[in-house]
This record gives C-alpha cells, structure tokens and sequence, in this order.
C-alpha cells in the first residue's frame, strides 16, 4: 500500500519566532462562524498573533461548536485539546513547538500564562480544528477548510480520502474520459496545487480555491489514465469522503513507493559457516528432487533470504529428524525451533538481519538438539514448511494477532508438520522470555466438579426491559428467548436436566436493573445450581450489513473444549463460522462451570436476517448447539459419574 | 592591550554562545519513536496494526507527564482506529477520548457517552476494546486498561456484554 499525505497546517513554519509573548489587550474579538457569533474577551493581540485564553467563554464556544474537548488544569504545563476527529492537539507552555496528532508543527509564539490562564496561539488552534479565520470589512470570520487528501493505492485501485472541517458533499461539475472535477461547497483549502498520484488510474490531483472568501469553494480535478474507472463519492463520515478509482492496468508505484528490500546479497549470512545446499535460495524443485540421507540429521547450513513479501530461513538438514517450534506472543517476539537427534556442522552464530526478522541465532543447545532462534521485528506472520532439503521459515512483513504460537513435525523420510495455537513445553531453560509463559491463554484443565452433573443452564440474552439488538422490528430478545426454549426440549429428550434463567421474555432480576444485577442474576442460576455447563444464546449485530456468522465466546480456560465441541456442530449451520473468541465477557467469565456465549448470526446482516427469522433454521441450530453439548459430555465425563 | 584582548576574547564567546543557541533553536523536532496502534479487523478477532509518530519527550516534561501524554495520544489513537477506508470494528461514531490517567501499571481511559451506542452484540464491543487494550498495553509499564464512561466507572455499556468494572488485559483476549 502506497500511501502520501498531502496536509497542510504549517504556514507558521515560514514565520519567524518571536520568543517574547504578546501583550494582554482586553480588546474582545468577533468572529463569525456559520450562523454564530463566536467572542473571544480573553484575547491578546501581537504582530506575532492572536493569542486565546482556555477559560476564555469564547474558547468554550469554540470547542463546542467543533466537537473538541479540552484537557488541562491550572498548573499543567500542558494544554491538549482532542478534536472531534479524533486528534489530539497537544501544546506545551513556553515551547513554540505543538503537535497535531503525529505531525509536529512550530507556532510564532510559545503559549503562555498570565496568572492561572494559558493562553494559546489562536491562528494555530483554528488549523488544527481545519479552520480558517479570515477578516472583510464585516468583520472576521471562520472558514471549514478541506485540510486533507489521503491518497492510497492498493493493488489496480486508488482511493482518495477527502477530509474537512465541516460537512462534505461533494459534486461532480465535469466529467470526461480523462478528467473527473468535483466541488466542496462550502470549504477553502491550504492545498491549492498540482499533485502528481501515478497509480490506479489516476495521473494526478489538480486542487483550486474558488467562490467568494466568505462562501469558498474547493474543487479538485483528478486527471485518468485511460481506460480507468471513477466510482461515485463515497461519504464515511460527514466530514470525510472517499473518492475511488480503478486502473485497467497493475498500479505503478505513488508517490512513496512501499519499500521494497533489496536483493539478497551473493552470500547471505550464514553461508560462509554453513554452506546449505542450492546456494541461498529457497529450495525449489531442483532442491526437492534430491534424496534425502538416512541416519542421524545434521544441520549443514542456514541461510537467510529477504524477499519483496518477508524473508525465508532456510534451514539445511540432511537425515532424519523432528522439530518442534514456539513462539513467544506480542510484545516478546522471539521465534525458535529446536531440531531434535541433529548435529550441528559449524560454530554456533549470533547474526542481525533486516526487517521483518532482527536477529537469528544457531546453537547445538544439547547433544542432540539444534536450535534455531529468530527475533522478529513484531508479530510477524510466520510459517514453518518441512522441504525435501531441510525446514523453510517463512517471515512475512504483515502483522498478525492470535498466530499459532507452536508446532512440530519431522523431516526426512517422513515429512509432516501440525502447529497449535499453545504451546506443547514450556520453553526450555536458558530460553529467555520463560517469564512470559505464564499468560498464555490456556493451561490446566477444569478443576470444577459439578453439583449437579446432568444439570445444564441455558441463558437466553436479555429479555424484558433490555431488548438486545434489533433490527425490523426482531428483537434479539426474542430470537435467543425461542432458540433456548427448543434447545431446553433437545436437551430434556437426550435426559439432561435443564433450567433456564428465564423462560418468559422477562429480566431476570428485575426490570430496569442495572447491567451488574441482571448479568449476575443469570451468572446466579448457574452457580448457585451447581450446574454442569453453562450456554448463553444470542443474536450479533455491528454498524454494517458487512459481518455475519456463528461466534462462540468464552473466558476462561475450561470453556475451550465445550466451545470446540459445539463449533464442530454448528460451522456447517448455514452461515459463516467465525469460530471461538477469548474476551472479557461477564457471564461467561463469572460462572464456574464450562461456559459459552453463542452469537449464532448477525440480526444486522441480511443472509444471516433471513436465517434468523426462519423456525427452522433456529430449529437447526438449537440441535446443532445440543448435539455440541453431548459430544462435549461424551470427552469430557464428569469424574465418578457415568457418561452421558 | 590586556583590557582589548579580554574584551575580545568575550565578544567572540558571546557570538559563538548565541550562534550555538540559534542553531539548537532552529532544530525541527526530533523523532519521538513510534506508536504501534492495533485495531480490530472485521473477522472479529485478528488485530490489524498501524504506526504512528509519536514527539519526543520535551524540555522540563516530566517521566510523569511524557508518560501520561503518550498514554492518551495513544488512546486517542486506538478510539480513532485506522483511515476510514480499512475494514475494521471503529467505535461508535462521535467516541472521543476525555482524558487517562496512569495509576501504577493501569492506563485508565475516560471515554465519552457517545460510545454506548452500541449496534448490539458481542461483536462489536469486542473488537473495539481488544483494540484499545492492546494498544495501550503496548506501552512501557502499562499491563491493564481501566474504562470509565463520562468520568463513570461502569458494569457493562447499556445491554452490554464485556466487563468493564476492572481493568482489562491482553489476556482476556
């Protein structure tokens, strides 16, 4: 993704500083700003600028009227104003220096105090907030202004991101095969100019100021290659919109082109110690097609090799062996992997390497174990594939979260490997990063013997005055309140006993409760009950139409298993599965027993709609999550009980 | 002649003194390291990443102050997620951070009302805080993220499904 911003905010940096604070002047200022009247009464004036108290009302109205709020008390050093963006303006006392978000920017005069008060440069405040203030003989006034075009490109395609101080509504006013010109009503722009873009179809950016200074205009023309495609104006927010181009051909690189490692050197790292065999390359087919040696492994070479998508380590190993790997998880990541009954053939070597690997290191860590350590400089994806001359490892540059974090396999005569999401040991001695073991996510079994081992708890979300999500008149309530109750029947059949926290479409401890009370009360039935499991049944929603399918939430580490049993039932329900997901959710993290909370489709999704409305589709899955329930009672036996 | 030489020799040290002032004084910024942002992508569960500057710390601004910055520029970060055009769980539109404290290893982020509009679901939720823990985790000395609503401490958001009475943590996720 190429990517170059185009942010103008710094006209302060062509003034010279002036170290000497302006002068109070009780002179008020009145500044127009659309149908209000802004009075700034705590207000300095000095040839370096206009400088505003923050107890000044006037500031008050300021912030309201742009949806900012201001951080500071009498005595900080620092005044920080978060726009409605949200970005963070940070301003120092007596340091000319301000921050808007990430971009550092220098104003003609430092803020400063008079007794209490900071007062801050009023001219680069309006900036940050993408205003202007302009002056005619009505008097001043505040001008939104169109701050930033975003240009990114992604593969054959360019959007542009559009953002202002005020509502845009864009308006395409000339259109030809070559050329697209939209209008921004309402807004001036710092951006006036000619900008070259060079991908996905577009050539380049032309942007103009027109209109009156009271009533601007902004209009930017995107000059096309041939052939290339506009899609309409997209708005993402009020004020911001994203404007959207295809290429017919692959996008040539932007402005900033995406780095791109350089090749690899004619010996890598480690070849001089250990030359592998196929140079430095990753093995390909004429590697593959040599016979693999009999008899104890030895690791003859590791060589690295970066590559425009990651890097590789590939590891040399003639004979017979297996591997085991782990990695630790974010922020700590180290990789390694320990090839088991092989000899390493040369000196141990501590080696740096570029992006996205930091250091790989070798040793014979005992007699019969070689180990391949690699730093990474993040999460990196990571993959490690058994070849017919050793074990690729695979870094790509993309971060990941939740990668497995432990595999094994072998090489050799046979060739596998399998990779888990925990760690099959803990690291061994002299590894360091041990430490950070001890929150990986799931260890022990469940410890929790159950009162009542053929009770089950079923919890219908919400109900009663909380209606959960909604969508056409479908309450979520509803929905999760009938898929328990053919559930509760399943259950009953195969000769479990079942309760539900409420089976009438009522709040459980009472109406209007607090969110505490209710969760607790459900969390209640179960424990108090001594329950076996625990499933709570729910509809998902989001912002979009975009996300569907059957999520199971758990907490803690006993809930896995049942989840796993239940997700073996239900990823064929007709929707998508979107599998199990740890989070801090109440009830299943405040009940004792195997717990899950089944989001089983999204009310806000229209495939998924159409599911959830359906009986029998509700009828489906209420026997899927039972049959899940009775495959977990059949592994996971109650002890001194008999099996379900 | 002894007089003149003295003379001399503190004029030439007055005009390398304030030489060396208006070189240092003309100084862009410098690199304040980088802010690794996570955000949730719209699987529900992978974190998506992005990097952004952050200031260095600045003359007579405290370890306390520097550290407490960064924490709520990061948590400003992490509310805003990445540019509008990457597929990712985004808080509710209009949520803005109000302020954080640091308090031992515990960032604690006072978030506007605004983020109780909530679509419903766990999903949603979900995504946003893991985003925002992760985040803030990410920085020296913070393991946990405390949430206040409007200067609130609360259970859940209104028909919610998270925890949010105590402090939040990598590994709940």
């Amino acid at each position: 993704m190429n990517r170059f911003t185009v942010r103008i905010g710094s006209a302060a940096l062509a003034l010279l500083a002036c170290l000497a604070p302006p002068a109070r002047a009780d002179a008020p200022l009145a500044v127009a700003y659309g149908a209000q009247t802004i009075r700034f009464t705590h207000v300095a004036a000095s040839p370096q600028g206009i400088a505003v108290g923050v107890e000044d009302p006037g500031f008050a109205q300021l912030l309201q009227a742009t949806g900012s709020i201001l951080t500071w008390k009498p005595g900080q050093r620092y005044v920080m104003v978060t726009t409605g963006v949200p970005v963070v303006v940070s301003f120092a006392i007596g340091d000319r220096r301000y921050d808007v978000g990430p971009i550092s920017l220098e104003a003609p005069f430092a803020p400063y105090l008079v007794g209490d008060e900071a007062y801050l440069p009023l001219d680069q405040l309006l900036g940050a907030l993408d205003l202007a203030m302009h002056r005619d003989a009505a008097g001043a006034f505040l001008v939104p202004q169109l701050t930033t075009l975003d240009v990114r490109s992604r593969g054959t395609a360019v959007t542009i991101a559009a953002h202002a101080g005020a509502p845009l509504h864009p308006r395409i006013v000339a259109q030809s095969p070559s050329a697209i010109t939209y209008e921004f009503d309402g807004v001036g722009t710092p951006l006036a100019g000619t900008r070259a873009v060079g991908s996905g179809g577009v050539k380049s950016l032309e942007i103009v100021q027109a209109g009156t200074p009271r009533d601007p205009k902004t209009l930017v023309t995107v000059a096309l290659e041939p052939g290339a495609s506009v899609q309409a104006p997209r708005a993402t927010d009020e004020r911001d919109v994203v404007l959207a181009y295809e290429g017919s051909g692959p996008a040539a690189p932007a402005e900033m082109p995406t780095p791109v490692p350089p090749p690899p050197p004619a010996g890598s790292a480690y070849a001089p110690a250990y030359p592998g065999p196929a140079g430095n390359a990753a093995p390909g087919p004429a590697a593959a097609a040599q016979p693999v040696p009999s008899g104890p492994a030895t690791v003859t070479g590791v060589s690295v090799t970066p590559g425009s998508d990651g890097s590789t380590v590939a590891i040399a190993v003639t004979g017979n062996a297996q591997f085991e790997w782990h990695r630790l998880r974010d922020p700590d990541n180290r990789f390694w992997i320990d090839i088991k009954g092989a000899q390493l053939n040369g000196p141990a070597l501590d080696e740096n390497e570029p992006d996205p690997i930091v250091s790989v290191r070798v040793r014979q860590i005992d007699p019969q174990t070689v180990r391949v350590a690699i730093s990474l400089a993040g999460s990196k994806q990571l993959d490690v594939s058994p070849t017919a001359s050793g074990i690729d490892i695979s870094i790509g540059n993309e971060e990941v979260a939740d990668a497995p974090r432990a595999g094994s396999g072998s090489i050799g005569s046979v060739v596998a490997v399998s990779e888990s999401a925990m760690p099959i040991t803990p690291a061994p001695l002299g590894e360091p990063g041990t430490a950070a073991d001890a929150s990986w996510k799931f260890g022990a079994r469940s410890t929790y013997v159950p009162t009542n081992p053929r009770l089950i708890v079923i919890d219908p979300g919400h109900g009663g005055s909380d209606r959960g999500s909604s969508r056409n008149g479908t309450d979520e309530a509803v929905i999760a309140l009938d898929i328990a109750k053919r559930l509760r029947d399943l259950l009953l059949a195969q000769g479990w006993q079942v309760k539900l926290t409420h089976d009438t479409d009522v709040d459980v401890y009472a109406p209007d409760d607090t969110a505490h009370q209710e969760l607790q009360a459900r969390v209640d039935v179960a424990n108090d009950a001594g329950a076996r499991l625990f499933v709570s049944i729910h509809c998902n929603a989001f912002y979009n139409a975009g996300p569907r399918g059957t999520t199971l939430y758990i907490s803690k580490d006993i809930d896995r298993p049942l989840a796993e049993a239940i997700e073996q039932q239900t990823e064929m329900d007709g929707t998508k599965n979107d599998g199990i997901v740890k989070s801090h959710l109440y009830v299943t993290l405040h009940t004792e027993m195997p717990a899950t909370l089944i989001e089983t489709a999204f009310l806000s999704n229209p495939d998924d709609y159409a599911l959830i409305v359906s009986p029998a589709w509700r009828q489906k899955i209420a026997g899927e999550i039972a049959a899940g329930i009775g495959a977990y009672a059949q592994a996971y036996p109650v002890p001194n009980q008999p099996p379900q | 002649m002894k007089i003149s030489r003295v003379v001399s020799l503190v004029l030439l040290l007055a005009v390398v003194a304030a030489g060396t002032w208006l070189v240092l004084s003309r100084r862009g910024p410098a690199s304040g390291g980088n802010l690794r942002v996570y955000y949730t992508k719209l699987d529900g569960t992978t974190l998506g990443t992005l990097s952004v500057s952050l200031r260095p710390r600045q003359p007579g601004e405290s370890d306390v102050e520097h550290a407490r910055n960064v924490a709520l520029y990061a948590a400003v970060e992490a509310v805003a997620g990445p540019p509008s055009d990457v597929p990712a769980i985004h808080f509710p539109p209009g949520t803005r951070v109000l302020g954080v404290t640091l308090h031992g290893e515990t960032a604690y982020v006072d978030l506007s009302s605004d983020v109780d509009a909530q679509p419903g679901g766990s999903f949603a939720e979900n995504g946003e805080f893991k985003g925002l823990v992760y985040t803030l985790t990410g920085l020296p000395g913070v393991d946990a993220v405390g949430v206040t609503i409007a200067g609130r401490t609360v259970e859940t958001l209104p028909g919610g499904h998270l925890e949010l009475d105590e402090p939040l943590h990598r590994s709940d996720w």
